[in-house]
């Protein structure tokens, strides 16, 4: 796909510092927006700071906040205008409640992952390739 | 992980690309069971009634006769047991309108067939790298 914005939404700084790193050392060609919670997500897909265009893709750990990142991908799911928008949970704890919640609102792809800079380029790595073949529309 | 071992179902009505698909598989060392359904009337009939074991992976073709992936799709996501299904859309459609409906239908990816088959080859090794990421 062409050049596209990405979302990650997470509480942790030092984590969207580590996928900022990561983003830069891989060459990353896609533009990284962050958020710290999903109350700021949610003001740049549809609020006061809404992102143009919408980003194609949320990368989200929705095991950071009891029940609110499923709640979060469910609004975006029953929103006509970013029921599309790719979701890859990323995470590095364990939540099967969450997990099976997830895959039921049809997220790309749910993947447990290490935030250790180390490790981190190489599940970066994998998904920017993921990215650069698949399409999306030209629209938005 | 183990989905290396989860059941892939490819929907496909072109048998060179059925061929090019089990060739790719195969050069890639990808293991999983993979099973055929020729359109979308097939594929649904296949797993409406357990004739194959559940996939958790769907390979999909668009532009099929009988009934087309979008259409397919839609009634996928209707049914209860289906509706979490992966689905990743391989097609020679290029039309904004199809990758619109894909999406609006949460395809996890809607990639191209490249024309020659070392891009294919290429296309399914990163498929490959990115589902043993996943936990499905």
């Amino acid at each position: 796909m062409g050049n596209a914005s990405i979302l990650l939404v997470d509480n942790r700084k030092a984590i969207i510092e580590s996928f900022r790193k990561s983003f830069s050392e891989i060459e990353v060609k896609h533009t990284l927006f962050s958020a710290a919670n999903e109350n700021e997500a949610w003001s740049m897909l549809d609020g006061s700071q809404k992102l143009s265009p919408v980003p194609k893709i949320i990368l989200i750990d929705v095991n950071r906040t009891k029940n609110k990142g499923i709640q979060f991908l469910n609004a975006i799911r029953n929103h006509t205008d970013l029921k599309s928008i790719l979701v890859f949970v990323i995470t590095d704890s364990e939540n099967e409640i969450n997990k099976a919640a997830a895959l039921n609102l049809n997220i790309a792809g749910y993947i447990p992952m290490s935030f250790e800079s180390q490790t981190l380029n190489s599940f970066v790595s994998v998904l920017n390739e993921y990215w650069n073949i698949i399409e999306f529309s030209s629209q938005k | 992980m183990n989905q290396k071992l989860v059941n892939i179902l490819l929907v496909e009505d072109d048998e060179v690309d059925v061929m090019n698909v089990k060739r790719a598989f195969s050069k890639n060392n990808i293991m999983n069971p993979l099973f055929v359904a020729g359109n979308g009337v097939e594929a649904l009939e296949m797993l409406e009634n357990h004739i194959i074991p559940l996939p958790k992976i769907i390979i999909l073709d668009i532009n099929m006769p009988k009934m087309n992936g979008i259409e397919f799709l839609k009634i996928m996501r209707e049914n209860e047991i289906l509706k979490n299904i992966s689905v990743f859309v391989m097609t020679t459609s290029n039309e904004d309108s199809d990758k619109i409906n894909a999406y609006n239908l949460n395809v996890a990816g809607y990639i191209l067939k490249p024309l020659s088959f070392e891009k294919f080859l290429t296309s399914v090794a990163t498929l490959k790298n990115f589902w043993q990421l996943c936990e499905l």
